[in-house]
């Protein structure tokens, strides 16, 4: 019997022996790992290199440990899927800084995206537009027997639901998705975009100025109603609480999520023959997308206090970039992490809850749609999650294509990528040329 | 033209997509003429943009001051978010930050003490100037002067060695009696490194891994490339420490003058005996203090040195007028550590949420202070571009932790001022000053051997000196 049981005298030594090494400061911990120098560089995180191919970076920073510390970006990186998805949920330790913050405005409106309306109002727009918008855009370019999708199909579905969702005209919908994108793509590093993103905050206030009070004398089944004739604590809502909000959310994970998914079924073409046969499996092929190349590469966290995690003393107000890219190839969560594969058995197919896992599994981490909501899958009272919504539109946009076209395939010649356009932007499929023969 | 045409054109234009050649990260900033910022653009009211990448240039490396004037008059606190802190750059605003111990305390946990070991570095308070009166209190004062005949002695012994042609460290040439060499070899990397040994009373032999140690463990502060190499210096330096510190302990050492009198004992002499807190110190912390001191004490004072003699010669009236007048040295080289230093400024972390110029700046965030800013702000010192020992904008008298600012004059940074004011700033003021009159009375008719120099973009002025201190000062000159 006691064989079973392994030998439990070793196992006890070696306890003995490590209780007798004892604490080991950071400090001690460092010096004796004198001969492991780290795999990376400091500032090689934000080279091209990184833009292009993440995933060689991140694989080896993964190995070197659980974190690790860039001087240069004043940044602690974290690679592992556990401590990723620990920090992401801890919100008592790990802070997020808003976009307006980024900007410097932070007391630019308020962000109303936690009004129940608003939810309310953005679920039951997303549910009527999508499918409608989804056929308008396949239908563009069904007839043409050729099409970019990454251009003329990923990244026009989300801006036009956006568009129709929240009640804007459509023939003001160009002008205002160059705005839009403008300050989407601002409150980062580059001085230059974040100039012209504050221009476009201030058109767009003026921009909704009037429209909102055309929404508030006359509300109709739209978002921005919802926001004209909300009620909440302090002054009125008006226009800087609108921009302030579209800021706060973001249509470009689905952008990127859409191009990412069509871009690996169509260099997987034995898999999108299967997802074309199988259609409930469309579902899984965008949740494996998250996992295996997830469009935000990382989410940004500030320490709230000093935390001694990860091998590290982290101090109050640090940086912890939460690599999500690195997490979702994890070899010791996913097998065969780099392999793209719908339908793979380690990965949830329900919405995530609690750290990043439902019935004990994980699920691939985009820190701008993944992460798990408190509320319950269907709550009494509030609409299904952003996480549920975004993957049901993915679902339904995927179909529409699906339904219009066959013998869908990459156009001869093509090659496509994913590249990252700028240091922590999106990193997606740029251009994606495919032919197909209509139906 | 349909909705989804438009709309994919305004993305595309958005993300550049068609751009496919626009790489963001590689992007290389043009050498300027010095004293020129390249454009970065501007915003709608004509203010200046200001783009982070610059501080990963080559550009910055040899012409920062251009930029950092945009920074003061348009940005005096700058949040740069692409290496997530912030920089302040006026004279005023750093002072103030640098007085304030409690609310800018210190250099970022855990940036130096895995190289150099738990010193006051990253103490503030009581904490640290306790630790730092340790050892500091020996470089100052009248303990300082008791051992400035030594340093003379040590001056003038490594230049004897000049005109000794057996030593390699200068080039001969009878038929015009020119001597030629690099100032840097010949005395400024070596000299501060036998002033620091003697002081802390290391055997000779310690000389030949000086420079290994303190260029590796202030390569691996701040997690460089170097940290890997940095621990290992360290640990280097421990090994050797160890078995001197045993010894000092039942036996301290003695700096002896001429005819073998005590002077005053060694540093590590004076730490053996120390009693923190009713305890001697340990081998650990003695070993700690010795790290700093020997990472202080080398690199800086080598670029002052290097730095003085390079604008010195580049301004011919300035150096007959110092020749002509000892006392000038002082002066010579406060300007230069204004005009030039090795050390280009502190980094701070915060302790509150604060707003300085306008900028609200979260707790825990990192706040360098660029004393290279500091010392070229024209709202201190006028026309700070210029080099000029006669400039009476700039104190150059005693060095004084509470800073001096009267009379229309005002210290420069290079130091930094308040209760982390250098605490090598004393002994460093005495190598760079006395070492400079000393090689000035053994020598003359000195000029810059212009050949060997590097030269800026133009292929024919000498370099600039840029950020930190040039690597190397060819000099041809006569023997007095």
């Amino acid at each position: 019997m006691s064989a079973d049981y392994g030998s439990p005298t070793v196992e006890h030594e070696a306890a003995a022996g490590d209780d007798e090494a004892g604490y080991r400061s950071y400090e001690v911990y460092q010096r004796e790992r004198v001969g492991s120098p780290p795999p990376v560089k400091p500032g090689q995180l934000r080279t091209q290199d990184y833009l292009d191919d993440p995933y060689t970076l991140l694989a080896s920073l993964r190995n070197y440990g659980p974190s690790f510390r860039d001087w240069q970006g004043n940044a602690f990186w974290i690679t592992h899927y556990n401590d990723v998805t620990s920090v992401l949920v801890d919100s008592a330790n790990f802070a997020t800084r808003s976009k307006r913050w980024f900007y410097g405005l932070a007391t630019f409106g308020r962000d109303l995206r936690n009004n129940v309306p608003f939810l309310t109002a953005q679920a039951a727009g997303i549910d009527k537009h999508a499918p409608v918008v989804a056929r308008e855009i396949v239908e563009a370019f069904a007839k043409r027997g050729t099409a970019d999708l990454a251009t003329e199909f990923a990244a026009v579905f989300p801006l036009q639901l956006l568009g129709r969702t929240w009640g804007i005209p459509d023939a003001d919908l160009p002008v205002f998705a160059e705005r839009y994108l403008r300050m989407q793509r601002g409150f980062r590093w580059n001085t230059a975009n974040q100039e012209a993103g504050k221009q476009a905050m201030l058109q767009l206030v003026s921009y909704f100025t009037p429209l909102l009070a055309a929404r508030r004398a006359d509300p109709q089944d739209d978002v921005l109603s919802a926001l004209a004739t909300l009620e909440i604590d302090g002054p009125a809502i008006d226009a800087h609480d609108v921009v302030a909000t579209l800021l706060e959310g973001d249509h470009e994970t689905l952008h990127g999520a859409l191009a990412n998914m069509w871009f690996l079924l169509l260099t997987h073409p034995e898999q999108l023959n299967m997802v074309n046969n199988t259609r409930r499996l469309v579902k899984y092929a965008y949740l494996e997308t998250l996992r295996h190349s997830t469009p935000v590469l990382s989410g940004e966290r500030f320490a709230k206090r000093e935390v001694e995690r990860f091998g590290l003393l982290i101090p109050e107000g640090a940086l912890v970039i939460c690599s999500a890219a690195g997490a979702n190839r994890d070899e010791t969560i996913f097998a065969d992490a780099d392999q793209f594969i719908v339908g793979r058995k380690d990965l949830v197919q329900r919405e995530p809850r609690g750290q990043y896992r439902a019935d004990g599994l994980p699920a691939g981490i985009t820190p701008a749609l993944g992460t798990p909501s408190k509320f319950p899958a269907l709550p009494v009272g509030r609409p299904r999650s952003l996480y549920a919504i975004t993957r049901d539109v993915a679902t339904i946009a995927s179909h529409a294509l699906l339904d219009a076209t066959s013998n869908l395939k990459l156009a001869p010649g093509a090659q496509p990528v994913l590249k990252s356009r700028g240091y922590g932007e999106l990193h997606t499929c740029w251009h994606l040329p495919v032919t197909f023969a209509a139906k | 033209m349909s909705l989804a045409e438009d709309l994919r054109k305004k993305v595309a234009a958005a993300y550049e997509v068609d751009a496919d050649t626009a790489s963001t990260q590689t992007f290389d900033f043009p050498l300027m003429p010095l004293g020129t910022a390249y454009d970065m653009g501007h915003d709608a009211n004509g203010v200046p943009l200001f783009d982070p990448r610059i501080f990963d240039s080559r550009e910055f490396q040899r012409n920062p001051y251009p930029y950092y004037r945009i920074l003061r008059d348009h940005y005096p606190v700058y949040h740069d978010k692409l290496h997530n802190c912030y920089f302040v750059t006026r004279y005023n605003d750093i002072a103030e930050c640098y007085f304030d111990g409690l609310g800018y305390n210190t250099i970022p946990k855990g940036s130096s003490n895995h190289v150099l070991g738990n010193t006051q570095l990253e103490l503030s308070g009581i904490e640290h100037s306790r630790r730092r009166n340790l050892y500091g209190r020996h470089l100052v004062g009248a303990a300082l002067t008791k051992r400035i005949g030594a340093i003379c002695k040590l001056a003038n012994e490594m230049i004897d060695e000049w005109f000794n042609p057996e030593s390699g460290m200068t080039e001969y040439d009878p038929a015009t009696g020119k001597y030629t060499m690099e100032l840097g070899k010949a005395f400024a990397n070596e000299f501060p490194i036998r002033v620091v040994c003697q002081v802390l009373g290391f055997p000779d032999e310690a000389r030949d891994k000086f420079y290994y140690w303190y260029k590796y463990m202030m390569g691996g502060i701040g997690g460089r490339d170097y940290e890997q190499k940095g621990l290992m210096a360290r640990q280097d330096l421990e090994d050797f420490v160890e078995s001197i510190v045993e010894e000092r302990r039942l036996k301290p050492n003695f700096l002896l003058d001429d005819e073998g009198n005590e002077v005053a004992p060694d540093i590590i002499s004076e730490l053996c005996k120390t009693i923190v807190d009713g305890d001697v110190l340990s081998t650990e912390e003695i070993t700690s203090n010795i790290a700093l001191i020997v990472g202080g004490g080398g690199e800086t004072t080598r670029g002052a040195i290097l730095n003085m003699w390079y604008l010195l010669l580049q301004h011919p009236d300035q150096m007959e007028a110092v020749l002509n007048n000892d006392p000038l040295w002082d002066a010579a080289f406060h300007e230069t550590l204004r005009h030039s230093s090795s050390i280009g400024g502190q980094p701070r972390q915060n302790t509150f949420d604060v707003e300085l110029q306008g900028v609200k700046v979260p707790a825990g965030s990192l706040m360098h202070m660029v004393d290279f800013s500091a010392n070229h702000d024209e709202r201190i010192f006028a026309d700070p571009e210029k080099f000029d020992i006669f400039r009476n904008d700039l104190y150059s008298e005693k060095i004084l932790r509470s800073g001096y600012k009267k009379d229309g004059r005002t210290n420069h940074m290079a130091f930094g001022v308040g209760p982390h004011l250098c605490p090598g700033a004393w002994i460093s003021h005495q190598e760079g000053s006395i070492g400079s009159s000393i090689m000035s009375k053994r020598i003359k008719n000195v000029r810059i051997a212009t050949e060997r120099m590097a030269k800026d973009i133009d292929g024919v002025s000498l370099a600039p000196i840029g950020l930190g201190a040039i690597n190397e000062l060819w000099l041809e000159f006569e023997a007095m």
